[in-house]
């Protein structure tokens, strides 16, 4: 294992591409972008790693597939599309942000976010962003943040895209994209069904029983563009999720969940002389339903709704500063089994400085205060600087005050819900170091989190469960990024590699938290020749330990997982595409979780048709 | 199993056992002992949390320590949370209530000789009565406090044979004579015991207890039931609450209950407590405490037998426990570590 995983190291080290280093000087567009403008302004001294709607396309249709593959957040998966939840820089699940075009949508009863219900096929673009973002992205933005973003074009006429995937284990992804334009108007409706019998066999004997899924996601977007400067755009996701829990043994009690969300957003963006402001009202919708025995219909629940009303103000009036201030005000009422009705309030301040000091300089501050009931909020803060010593390299630095709010049930439930709960928060800074020749780019950080208070549920009197604020977590570790593509002859090869080191100690008994590997690698490969292209993607897991007191002989092995895949274009205009996979060639058995066996080699084959 | 045995190795005997006994005797003195390498010692039950349960074997002279003894003998597991275990004849039978299956096995040697896979839902505890193991099933765990139920095994067939429905939690059971008594109360909230006539499989009676009721033993005829404020000694004869000690405010919450040798001990906390039966009064000082940075799987398993105590420690739940062997007068003998989370000592004698 250590051989193989020297050489998959050396084989990072060789790929990246530059699309994250990129976005720094990109234009903006005739485009609508939500959230993305923020996102490129205030990110100094921190990475954006950019995954496209083709690198996606190459994985399952789920954002955890898709990050799986293309970022260095581990995610421990309960077998082949079954719970996912990230450790993005050896942090929790619920330090991880997810942000809906800029709207954060980790649940409201756990503070996380099952990425295999979080479908690729509405989503038009996906940023991962190392790193703490609480200042500007509030709740859960510890480990980093990861972005969902829709765009908008105008005057792109009428466009239709369908993508039909089928593969093993009856596995269907159907999508259907369709986009009109004009000067004024844009809209875009994209419709996507996802659904897998699930049946794969274990390497050993049996197979998965009772792990069929389904994902049906709808996805709408409008703008409309009022004046010079003047836009209003809509945008609703809307998804039905269903999942069965795979069976360790077939003896056992099978048992489903049911997710609904609805996402929806309304923006109006002004802009007047120096100005600049954003509008948003927010109206989302969960609720899950778990049915813990399918041969009744009994289920427990959580409903909740949020409604965000949120204006972002910026000021350009000073000679390369930028001035924004986001005020947001965020009410919750949610309900569920074992949690009564409750509402909560929490409104919040953020100050945005940013300056571009010389052509070489850039430097940020930022500072952000909550005001709630339902908890003692700190003050946060971040501030970023980056420096380009040359054309070749350029020195980052980030440090920042972040925090995870505790959550309805952590307040809520009963019985024990604590209403007397801090926040989670983390003191955290990065060392980030971009190094840029011709077609070649290397990005390479290292950061350090210190977490405090984290929520742990706990025994108290009368046999009661109680959460308090118990943990102390310190993680450190390095992030590198890698990448290069080149003409070669008549075709164009691109190689991107991400290697991630992590330490996660629990402070108390210097521990490396279970499921938290040391290493993890991604790496990928394309080639396009003519009208075929050829990919290849890869995953190295490094080993994780599943007892607190890192027992190895209970560790799970390391894996490698390697998936090829190519296509060919006909059709006057190459829009038509015809393609085919294998993921895990080499049949690879392993495990994410414990006893719980992922597929071995599969296959599909997929059509994709842009008219 | 003895019988099949003996006719196994007649059959086999000409092939094999001939060939090594005649020639080999000298070369391999070993004695094969004939019992099984777990027959003189107990078992420690480990509930597991992340993967299936173990089951640890010790010895009587707490020399020997195996750990995972099932997975060792089988290539195969216990399915998750194991709950308890019980014998019948030269078998062994370890019940998983995540998994819904229970497992025989062997006494002596562990391999697996069967499974009950069907008819099971969250199955907890048993009791033997001839040849039918009641067990006892949660079911289900939302809003269902009634939907608890007996699950008839024939112990033969390995198939459930019936069910008896229960009216309310149905948790620890125990069978004395031709009935079988069946706690009504799961983590201390609940005050029924109900007695089942093992020959009719009827309900014959609901016993009323002090509120909390956590645990329940049975000797020579008389009922104990601790609750987790009061110690209530019934006599099964007359079916008359026949003394009452309510604890003081110190020791309210107590749980693991063992009545042996005219002495009840219980559990609190960090500490054991000893008491004679028939009591008036509770003890005012523990007769052990032991040292445990467990938030919450001190005395995670309990049991007095032969003279010691035995108690197990869950730690974190997410890597393995121990236990610790004391005398019934309080001295410490020595410390084992374990499987995860130890929840039963079942002595194999």
């Amino acid at each position: 294992m250590k051989k193989s995983t020297f050489y998959l190291l050396f084989l990072a080290l060789l790929n990246w591409t530059p699309s994250f280093a990129q976005l720094d000087s990109m234009n903006y567009l005739e485009e609508v972008f939500v959230s993305n403008v923020k996102l490129r302004e205030f990110s100094t001294g921190q990475t954006l790693i950019k995954i496209d709607d083709s690198v996606s396309k190459l994985s399952r249709p789920t954002l955890g597939e898709a990050l799986r593959f293309n970022s260095p957040i581990y995610f421990k998966e309960n077998g082949l599309g079954m719970v996912s939840s990230p450790s993005f820089r050896g942090t929790t699940a619920s330090q991880t942000a997810v942000l809906w075009n800029g709207i954060n949508i980790n649940s409201q009863f756990n503070g996380q976010v099952n990425f295999n219900i979080i479908s690729t096929a509405g989503i038009d673009e996906v940023t991962v962003r190392g790193g703490g973002g609480s200042v500007v992205y509030g709740t859960g933005a510890i480990g980093g943040t990861v972005h969902l973003n829709n765009r908008l074009h105008f005057n792109q006429g009428f466009k239709n895209e369908l993508f039909l995937q089928y593969g093993s284990y009856n596995t269907v992804d159907a999508r259907y994209k369709t986009e009109a334009s004009g000067e004024l108007w844009s809209l875009s409706i994209a419709g996507a069904r996802n659904s897998s019998d699930n049946d794969y066999e274990y390497p050993d004997n049996g197979e998965n029983l009772n792990g069929q899924f389904f994902n049906n996601t709808l996805d709408v977007g409008l703008a409309y563009k009022i004046a010079p400067k003047n836009y209003l755009r809509a945008f609703s996701s809307f998804s039905h999720a269903g999942r069965h829990f795979s069976l360790i043994r077939p003896s056992e009690t099978p048992t489903k969940y049911r997710d609904i969300n609805s996402r929806n957003l309304l923006e109006w963006e002004t802009g007047i002389s120096h100005f600049k402001s954003t509008t948003k009202l927010a109206f989302l919708d969960e609720s899950f339903r778990y049915y813990e025995n399918l041969s009744s219909d009994k289920y427990s629940f959580g409903q909740a709704e949020t409604f965000i009303a949120r204006n972002d103000l910026e000021y350009t009036g000073f000679k390369d500063v930028k001035l924004a201030s986001v005020l947001s005000n965020t009410h919750t009422s949610g309900e569920g089994s074992g949690i009564d009705d409750n509402s909560r309030n929490i409104f919040s301040a953020a100050l945005l400085l940013k300056h571009h000091a010389t052509q070489r300089f850039s430097y940020e501050a930022g500072l952000r205060k909550e005001l709630t009931n339902n908890y003692e909020s700190p003050v946060l803060f971040s501030a970023g600087a980056k420096y380009e010593f040359s054309s070749f390299y350029a020195l980052k630095l980030n440090a920042s005050k972040n925090f995870k709010i505790p959550t309805y049930n952590d307040l809520y439930w009963n019985p024990g819900g604590n209403p007397d709960l801090k926040p989670e928060t983390s003191l955290q800074g990065e060392i980030g170091n971009s190094f840029r020749w011709r077609n070649f780019d290397l990005d390479l950080t290292a950061y350090y989190i210190d977490i405090k208070d984290m929520i742990r549920w706990l025994p108290a009197s009368g046999g009661i469960w109680r959460p308090q604020n118990e943990d102390e977590v310190r993680s450190y570790g390095l992030e590198g990024l890698l990448g290069w593509e080149k003409h070669i002859g008549n075709g164009f090869l691109r190689l991107k590699g991400i290697y991630s080191y992590t330490v996660s100690e629990n402070q108390k008994t210097s521990k490396q938290l279970i499921y938290v590997p040391y290493h993890k690698v991604t790496g990928s490969a394309g080639y396009a020749y003519g009208r075929w292209n050829f990919d290849y993607q890869l995953l190295f897991n490094g080993e994780v330990f599943t007892r607190s007191d890192n027992d190895p002989k209970y560790n799970l092995d390391a894996y490698t997982i390697s998936n090829i895949s190519t296509s060919y274009a006909f059709g006057q205009e190459k829009s038509y595409r015809l393609g085919a996979r294998v993921r895990n060639i080499f049949d690879e058995a392993y495990q994410n979780v414990e006893d719980r066996w992922m597929p071995g080699v599969n296959f599909n084959i997929y059509l994709n048709l842009n008219f | 199993m003895k019988l099949s045995k003996l006719f196994l190795f007649g059959v086999l005997g000409g092939l094999f056992f001939n060939s090594c006994s005649s020639d080999d005797d000298n070369v391999d003195p070993q004695p094969e002992p004939e019992v099984g390498v777990y027959s003189e010692g107990l078992f420690v039950l480990n509930e597991g949390a992340q993967a299936a349960g173990t089951v640890t074997y010790i010895s009587d002279d707490m020399e020997t320590v195996e750990n995972e003894i099932y997975q060792a003998n089988n290539n195969d597991d216990l399915g998750m949370f194991l709950q308890s275990m019980f014998f019948h004849e030269d078998n062994a039978y370890i019940i998983s209530n995540g998994s819904n299956l229970i497992t025989a096995v062997d006494r002596n040697t562990f391999e697996v000789g069967g499974k009950v896979d069907s008819g099971l839902k969250v199955p907890y505890y048993a009791a033997v009565v001839g040849e039918t193991a009641y067990v006892t099933n949660l079911a289900e765990v939302i809003d269902t406090p009634n939907d608890d139920y007996i699950a008839l095994v024939d112990l033969k067939t390995l198939e459930v044979t019936g069910t008896i429905e229960i009216d309310g939690p149905a948790s620890k059971i125990i069978a004395e004579d031709e009935f079988v008594y069946v706690q009504n109360s799961s983590y201390g909230v609940g005050n029924t015991i109900t007695v089942i006539n093992s020959a009719t499989k009827d309900v014959v009676k609901t016993i009323q207890v002090n509120d909390g009721l956590t645990d329940m033993e049975i000797e020579n005829d008389y009922l104990y039931v601790l609750g987790t404020g009061s110690f209530e000694t019934i006599d099964l004869t007359t079916g008359q609450k026949v003394s009452e000690v309510v604890l003081t405010d110190d020791l309210q919450g107590a749980s693991n209950l063992e009545v042996e040798d005219g002495t009840a001990y219980f559990t609190l906390d960090n500490a054991v407590y000893a008491m004679a039966v028939g009591a008036t009064t509770n003890p005012v000082a523990p007769m052990i405490e032991y040292t445990s940075n467990s938030q919450w799987g001190k005395m995670y398993g309990f049991e007095v037998e032969d003279d010691k105590i035995y108690i197990g420690d869950a730690g974190d739940f997410g890597s393995n426990g121990f236990i610790q062997v004391y005398t019934t007068s309080g001295e410490f003998l020595k410390q084992i570590s374990v499987g995860v989370a130890p929840n039963g000592f079942y002595f194999n004698d």
